[in-house]
Formats: C-alpha cells, structure tokens, sequence
C-alpha cells in the first residue's frame, strides 16, 4: 500500500483519500456467562474464551480531493475514530479496501509516537522517522519548529518532565512543519492552552491551500457547519449521510431526536464483565425503564403511585419461554421482594424480541432510594440467561404522612375498652 | 507476502532512532553505562574458568578461551531472543497508533543487543590476548558466523514475539529452556567428555552447532568445518523463513489482539 501511494502523489485528479466499501470486525471477548461460578480444572485455561463479533464499520465508502476538508460526525461509538484509524493504516479492513497518496499525519493521539525517557528534541526526530520525513528536513525545519512551540528551554529535558501543555505544543509543532499531504484530526483541539490552539488549528487549515486534505472528526456542529466542504454522518457504523455541511448537521440531529445511532455502545458493549450481571444470553435484556400509568419514563414515584418497569429483550430461544424475574431491595442492599413469572400468569412463549411489563398498581413502598434487578432464567431457574443484579434505581420522595420505614403494610389500629 | 527487504530499507531511518534510542536509555543513568554489558558476562566467564579450572580441576589446555568462545555464542543468542520475545507487546502503544512496518521493532531489539555483542566480543579479544589467543585468519570467519547467529536469532525472535502476545507464558519458558539448554550444550565441557551415545544425542542440538562455530576460529583457530558451515547457515534460514512467514501471516491481527 505504501510503495503504491508513493507512485500516485502527482497525479493532481485523483483523490487523496479512498475507501472502497470497507468493513471492520472485531472479535470481542464475549462476557457474562461467568457467574455462578463453575467448575473450573486446570484446563480450563487453554480453553479459547467464546468471542462475539462486533461490526465497527459496514459497508462504508468515502473519498476526500485535494484541498478538501471533510467532516465526520456520528454519535459515541458509531465508528468514527475507527474511520480515522483505518485511513491511517492502524486497523486493516476486514473487507474492502483503503487507499491514501500522501504522507498521512494521523492527530488522533497527540505525541502518539513519543517517547517519554527522550529529550524533544531526539523526540523529533523519532516521530520524523515514523511519518518517514528524512532526517535531512527535519534538521533543515529544527529551528523554526523549536521555535513555533515555544520550548526553547527544554529541548534537552526528557519529554516525561513536560507538562501535558508543552507535549502538546511539540506534537503540533511537528505536524505543522512536516507538511502532510492528509491530516485526520480526531477531536484534538479540545485540550491545552487556548491561544495556541488556535494558532495551531489555523495553520492547519492553511494547508488546503497547498493541496493538503484534511478529515475532521468532531461532535461540535458549529465548528462543522464553519469549515467543512462536505460532511460524513456515521450510524451504527454506517454511512448514514455524505453530503453539504448543513445538510449533514440537519440529518445528525434528527438521527439524535430519533434515537437511533445514538450510544451504540451503551448496548453493544456495556455487558462489562462485572459482577452486576451475568448470563449466557440466550436471553438478552436490553433495557430497563420505569414509566407511570401514561407510559412517561420517570424515575421519582410517590408511595401509592402506579408502578411499571418495562423490560426489552431479545430472545434466540425457540419452543421455551424464558422466566423472568425481577427483585427490589433497598440500597442498603435490604432485600425486599422478588418475584418472577414462574408463579405468575404469563404465556410460555416468547417472540424473539419484545417488552415484559412488570406492574405495581399502587407502590407499597416508602420514601427512599430502591434498587431493582431484571433477569431472565431457563425453567429451572438454575441458569441465567441474563441477570442484571441491582443495575437500576428509582426513588419514592417524600409525602405528607408521617409514617416511617420502607413497607407500607396494609394494617389497622383498634382500640377496646375493658 | 511483503517484502521485509523493502519495509525495512524504507523505515531505515526509524529503525536507527529506535537502535540509538534503545542503547541510549539503556545506559542513561547508571555509572559505569556500557561497561556493565562488559562485566557483567566477563565476571560470569572468570567465575565460571576459576571453577572449573582450578576447583575441579578440568584437564584443558586455555580453559578460559574455550568457555569464552563457546559463551559468546550462547548469549548472543539467549540474550537477544529473550529481551526481543517481548518487541511487539513492549511497543503496543506504537502500534495502535501509528502506522509502521511492524518487524521493524523486533528488528531493532535484535540490532541493538548485536551492537552490544560485538562490542563485547571485540573488547574481550583484548582482555583475553592476556591468555594467549591467536589471531589466525580464521578468525575472519566470524564475520559470516555472527551473520549466522544474527539471522537465526531475529528468525526466533520474529516467532516468539507473535506467541508472546497471546501467551506471555513464552517469557519464562524461553527462560527455563535457555538455562537448560546453557547447561546441555558443551560451553562449560568440552563434547569429548561424554560418553559416545551421548554424544550423539548432542548432535540435535542446535546451539552444538553454534557453539562450535565460534570455537574453530578462536579456540582451534582453525576454519570450522563444512558441516558446522552447513548447520549454521540452514539453521539460520529455516528459523528466518519461519519467523517471516508466521509474522507477516499474523501481523495485520497485532493491533486487535495488543491491549
């Protein structure tokens, strides 16, 4: 790929920057499924851990001209620094193919290259070395690149001893002079001190005028609608839209009230392997919400509120119903009650994916903070599908009456005279 | 297949800032720096010859020649291949960031070990024409055998630094089997002390081959002998071979599985 960049630098027509319907797929550890413990022999550790796949990018195509400043938003985890990482030749495409003619100066981690037991001067040249700008450039550049950073009196200190303003400063400093035909910037401009950032940014952006391309990731709109010619809308790790600035931003936002690509990852890839759930996700929940009679997700209830949790999940189970259970406890870990759909009415099929509503139709319970755990189990109730232990929270406030404790039981007072 | 000839010609430039980088902080704060890389196998080697030779009392004319060239060899190897085992996981944070030709890292740990090498075994030439060592032109046949061990340690190396990212098992494998190995290789005895079926079993040993490479020209000082050419020099090529093979075959997954 280098060698072949290399032969294509002049050719003015064609792009800089090309990806050609590219996929990424990561193999996740596939977590849960840990608790209950098992038996476990000494074995058990040349066992392959099971792996989960997790398509980053799908399907995605792009190419950026010369002198072009391209925009990418997208929301967290909709593949966005993967994009960058992949036109900087990091990641190699699962499928499909990437090609970029030019010198790519990746900003996606400032002084990436660093090494922090060298001075920054010997930095300098280091990270020369790995954008491969000959050493004779960089010592041609040394002065006016000291100079642009502003550290005269430390280029014989270990870049460890800089401030992470000075680290910054360095990094830049270098970029700036090694004339990089394709900048990725992945959100950089977010740190340090405000004045030379701004001096950096602008230089930057001066490089289109040479020819230089640059692909900008960012959540900021503004700063999107300012600069860039056109602007790439990720979802889900797909190309959502590819297009003018404004139009772009329009299309992110309804993407946003819509909910959709939004936090991908908040349920790709939270099933962290913590103690707070567990399961071999046959069964998989995916949300918890708490919602009053309307159908209005609220978490604040008063005692003697209707009560209902509704939980999503996704079923791969077929000719079984899972169980579902839920629990409540106090948060001082108090358990307070736990039932499930085993001793309930509740069909014994599920469709692959649906809501279980679990309704209290007047809250028995007082003032204070509750946590609730959602689960699905097989028939048995001996191995979980899908447990979340005390994963969510809701809370009664406070009333007029002056009655104390957690329970509200249903009692009466009598009085006899003898 | 890529080309590794093309990769590294290509990165040359990086490839010395990391050989001077390593050296550099290697020896950055400590007094005597570099000496120690001297001193350090030189106290082992005097231990070693005052043991043998004046304890137990080993019936051989220039002991301490015969240990050294045979220890020479060995750590070549050893130290190389276990501080280069750990290249790619050393330099994760490079690698999930930039883009380069991977095999220029554990190049480079190879590289920089072999300058220590050299030196090492320049300076005790030196200390060791105390002893009477002859400089014969045979010793000019150090320079393809060191050429030899060099290939055939980057070769292992390239190996074990792609295990080394699953299984970081390998480090203290590598370790016990080196020490085993330092014990049933003839460095501290000569071959002809075993008994002769034993002898042979020996002969499957591929650091015998190296050993005694650098034991023609600086003990016998004699031109080593076609079949100690020959071993050498497929050993070399078969463990390169392989070591380009798994590595580039693997190379594109380095950046998903470093974490």
């Amino acid at each position: 790929m280098k060698a072949e960049s290399e032969l294509m630098t002049n050719k003015a027509s064609k792009p800089t920057v090309e990806v050609d319907s590219v996929s990424i797929r990561f193999m996740l550890p596939q977590d849960g499924g840990s608790r209950p413990p098992e038996k476990k022999g000494i074995f058990a550790r040349f066992k392959k851990p099971p792996k989960r796949e997790f398509w980053a990018l799908q399907d995605v195509s792009l190419d950026v001209q010369k002198g072009e400043i391209l925009g990418i938003i997208g929301g967290n985890g909709a593949g966005k620094s993967t994009l960058l990482k992949l036109i900087a030749g990091i990641f190699p495409p699962t499928t499909g193919g990437v090609k970029t003619c030019g010198t790519v100066a990746p900003l996606l981690e400032l002084g990436a290259a660093f090494n922090p037991e060298l001075t920054g001067l010997e930095n300098i040249y280091l990270t020369g070395s790995i954008y491969r700008i000959p050493r004779k450039i960089i010592r041609e550049n040394i002065d006016r690149i000291i100079d642009f950073s502003g550290l005269e009196q430390f280029t014989r200190v270990p870049v460890k001893n800089y401030s992470s303003g000075m680290f910054m400063r360095l990094a830049f400093s270098m970029v700036i002079f090694f004339k990089p035909e394709i900048v990725l910037i992945d959100e950089v401009f977010s740190v340090g001190d405000e004045s030379f950032q701004q001096k950096s940014f602008e230089k930057i952006l001066s490089f289109r005028k040479r020819g230089a391309s640059i692909i900008l990731v960012t959540h900021d709109a503004n700063l999107i609608t300012r600069i860039c010619d056109r602007v790439l809308v990720l979802s889900d790790g797909k190309l959502s839209f590819l297009g003018g600035a404004e139009e772009a931003v329009r299309h992110y936002r309804q993407l946003i009230q819509s909910g959709e690509g939004l936090d991908r990852r908040r349920q790709e890839v939270k099933p962290k392997p913590d103690s707070s759930r567990w399961g071999s996700k046959e069964v998989e929940i995916l949300s918890v919400d708490f919602v009053d009679e309307k159908g209005q997700t609220k978490k604040d209830f008063l005692s003697g509120d209707y009560f209902e949790a509704r939980i999503r999940f996704r079923s791969s189970l077929k000719n079984q119903a899972p169980v579902f259970g839920v629990a409540v406890s106090t948060i001082y870990k108090l358990f307070i009650y736990g039932p499930n759909t085993l001793e309930a009415e509740f069909p014994d099929k599920v469709p692959s994916s649906g809501v279980v509503r679990f309704v209290i139709p007047q809250l028995p319970l007082m003032e204070g903070d509750y946590l609730f755990s959602a689960a699905a189990y097989d028939e048995t109730l001996s191995k979980a599908y899908d447990h979340h232990e005390q994963m969510y929270h809701f809370r009664i406030l406070k009333d007029q009456k002056k009655e104390f404790g957690s329970v509200r039981i249903r009692s009466l007072w009598k009085l006899e005279h003898e | 297949m890529k080309n590794p000839w093309k990769e590294i010609t290509s990165f040359r430039e990086l490839l010395g800032n990391l050989i001077v980088a390593e050296l550099k902080l290697r020896y950055k704060e400590s007094i005597l720096g570099f000496l120690w890389t001297i001193l350090n196998p030189m106290f082992f080697l005097l231990v070693l010859a005052l043991v043998f030779s004046q304890i137990i009392k080993f019936q051989m004319e220039n002991y301490t020649i015969f240990l050294f060239a045979g220890m020479a060899s060995y750590l070549m190897i050893q130290q190389t291949v276990l501080i280069a085992t750990g290249s790619i996981v050393n330099n994760q944070g490079l690698i999930k960031k930039v883009s380069v030709p991977k095999i220029i890292f554990p190049l480079a740990n190879v590289l920089a070990r072999f300058v220590d090498h050299i030196a090492l075994i320049l300076i005790l030439f030196l200390f060791l024409a105390y002893f009477r060592i002859d400089f014969t032109w045979s010793l000019i046949s150090l320079i393809p055998l060191i050429l030899f061990h060099f290939l055939f340690s980057l070769g292992f190396s390239l190996l074990s630094s792609v295990i080394y990212i699953k299984v970081r098992d390998v480090q203290h494998i590598l370790s016990i089997g080196f020490q085993a190995f330092f014990y049933l290789s003839p460095i501290i005895y000569p071959t002809e002390i075993l008994p002769q079926g034993l002898q042979k079993i020996f002969l499957f040993n591929p650091f015998y081959y190296f050993i005694q490479s650098f034991r023609y020209p600086i003990y016998y000082n004699k031109f080593p002998p076609l079949i100690i050419w020959g071993v050498t020099f497929f050993l070399a090529v078969v463990f390169l071979g392989l070591g380009l093979w798994v590595f580039y075959k693997k190379e594109e997954n380095f950046v998903f599985q470093l974490s």
